[in-house]
């Protein structure tokens, strides 16, 4: 039992550092929404992946799997990420209207995919599905296996890595976009990257937090992170303490109650946000 | 004959999918410590020059040079320096206006390395030069208009920018932000012998901050000293809203000695000439552009 909820917290740990991390400039560059179209787009990866394994081309061994169908899911939520940005660059339709049409037709797709597989899976007697709905939907952080720990942790140190390398030109087009260009900064690249990372980022939360709360990682712990301090540094670190503190909450509540662990920790970052909310909007609390 | 700062010759461009061009055979030589302002209506293409002047738009036809190179080339090796309407920034931001500042000069630097002592110094020095040294560290969200405008052109400086194009920067700016932010701009003159290009339809504000004005609506209708416009001119001007200004400029030429005279071609009893210099409705820059008003807050 302690070495399931150890794994879990292994495993989770990288993501909401991850997630948090990614929150400022998600919450600073209003993508919130996005992410939410974006975090929809996996059921269409889902669906892939359940094909995929019907028709018997998934690696035999679980660790192997759960990493094709990482990949598989990451390219599904990239290619909406770009698709997102790219139909709103091009002012073909409004970014809202955009993030609707991809998000529906990404559930649809996934949603014939996986009864699709699931035929395909009975008459070939193999697995299909890796993943049962209600994970998909809610998350299922505990029982994760070493090999999501890795994952995770890979995850964690690629997208912090690309952050981390490319944190200038980022900040300054997160900052202004029209000037950054001005300057020279490549917007289209910065634009590319952060989607793909949210878009990485997103399907590491789902493991935590599911489809449907994955968004909640990448904007709850930014958003109150900005409301507690004005500088960037700060706010990315406040951001990962908040998560890593949602998440360990999360986890107690969710042990001690029963509930689903991805529901108790984004309950216990909601919770947070607006007590911070409450507390400065009361004066209690001051900007750092 | 000295290199000009900026050179156009029958510049013209019409943006995809437009019906009419934005601008049309547009011919100015700004000299090298010129200050120009750039007048004009709403939709009358001043963005759009300034754009093509900065090398953000591509496709125009005839020939624009910067400081002797193209405008890309320019820009990339930061020869001029751009102010952005205030609005563009993300006020949320959790950055300071120093890191404002520094970041148009670092981001380019490897990431494994800090920024460089004597960089970080030229910033505070430009900081300091345009008044903003007293609120550096605060939050560029918190700043009002003016001082967001300062710190803007430090910020355009800062790679060491022969010239400095500024874009409506008096918008959102009370009557005596407006003045400081004059005296503000000749300072910078003064000390740093930039080139100045203000693109604007403020025409006090052209009036205060500029060497000669370049009054344009699609095309260059004149190209003389601020004392050209006359209070009959600026009276004339200032009643008319943005359609008024359309006939206004079409209807009126104006000469360097602030004269008007009724545009030959103006059919007998119409105050214009009859072209349509004024904003195309259905045109982008119309719509994304001009129309934009800033964040509206006052200077403090």
């Amino acid at each position: 039992m302690r070495e399931m909820y150890l794994s879990a917290l292994l495993a989770a740990l990288p993501v909401v550092v991850t997630c948090g991390v990614l929150s400022v400039p998600v919450v600073v560059k209003r993508l919130g929404f996005v992410g939410q179209g974006v975090s929809h787009a996996a059921f269409g990866g889902v669906g892939v992946a359940a094909l995929v394994g019907a028709f018997g081309l998934m690696p035999a061994t679980e660790w192997n799997a759960a990493l094709a169908q990482m990949c598989i899911i990451v390219a599904f939520c990239g290619a909406a990420a770009l698709g997102i940005a790219a139909v709103s660059d091009r002012r073909a339709m409004p970014v809202d209207t955009a993030i609707g049409v991809f998000l529906v037709a990404s559930m649809a797709v996934g949603a014939v995919l996986v009864q699709v597989s699931r035929g395909v899976a009975e008459q070939r007697g193999h697995p299909g599905m890796v993943q049962s709905w209600e994970s998909i939907l809610f998350g299922s952080v505990i029982g994760a296996g070493w090999g999501e720990v890795v994952i995770s942790a890979a995850v964690c140190c690629i997208v912090l890595g690309t952050l981390w390398w490319w944190r200038r030109p980022l900040t300054f087009w997160a900052l202004d976009e029209e000037s950054a260009r001005a300057f020279g900064v490549p917007g289209g690249r910065m634009k590319t990257i952060l989607m793909l990372l949210l878009a990485v980022a997103v399907v590491a939360a789902m493991k935590l937090a599911g489809v449907i709360l994955a968004t909640a990682l990448l904007v709850l712990p930014g958003a109150t992170a900005l409301k507690l301090t004005v500088r960037l540094r700060r706010a990315v670190v406040l951001a990962c303490v908040l998560g890593i503190g949602g998440l360990l909450a999360g986890l107690v509540l969710s042990i001690e109650t029963d509930w689903q662990t991805g529901p108790s920790v984004v309950l216990v970052l909601t919770v947070l946000f607006f007590a911070v909310t409450l507390a400065k909007s009361r004066g209690v609390l001051g900007a750092a | 004959m000295a290199e000009a700062a900026v050179n156009l010759e029958q510049v013209s461009f019409t943006y995809p999918g437009a019906a009419a061009p934005a601008l049309e055979q547009v011919t100015l030589r700004v000299e090298a410590g010129e200050r120009l302002g750039i007048l004009g209506p709403n939709g009358g293409g001043k963005s759009t020059l300034l754009k093509l002047i900065l090398g953000l738009l591509e496709g125009a036809s005839g020939v624009i040079t910067v400081c002797g190179m193209t405008p890309r080339a320019a820009r990339l090796a930061g020869l001029i320096g751009y102010v952005p309407q205030r609005s563009e920034a993300e006020l949320g931001a959790p950055v300071s206006a120093r890191e404002a500042v520094l970041l148009a000069a670092t981001w380019r630097l490897a990431p494994w390395k800090r920024v460089p002592r004597g960089v970080a110094e030229h910033a505070d020095r430009l900081l300091g030069l345009v008044g903003a040294r007293a609120f550096a560290d605060k939050p560029i969200g918190s700043l009002s208009g003016g001082q967001m405008q300062r710190v803007l052109i430090a910020r355009a400086l800062v790679c060491g920018a022969k010239i400095l194009a500024l874009d409506e920067p008096t918008v959102g700016i009370d009557a005596a932000g407006q003045r400081t932010f004059a005296v503000l701009l000749a300072n910078v003159h003064r000390e740093l012998k930039v080139t100045i290009l203000t693109v604007t339809h403020d025409l006090r504000a052209v009036a205060a901050s500029s060497d000669r004005v370049a009054c344009l609506a699609k095309r260059l209708h004149s190209h003389m000293s601020p004392q050209g416009l006359t209070p009959q001119v600026l009276a004339e001007l200032f009643s008319h809203d943005v359609a008024g200004l359309r006939g206004a400029l079409g209807g009126v030429h104006i000469h360097a000695h602030g004269a008007q005279e009724p545009c030959p071609e103006a059919p007998h009893g119409v105050h214009g000439c009859g072209h349509d210099h004024g904003p195309d409705h259905g045109h982008p820059e119309h719509k994304h552009g001009d129309t934009k008003t800033g964040g509206g807050r006052a200077d403090s």
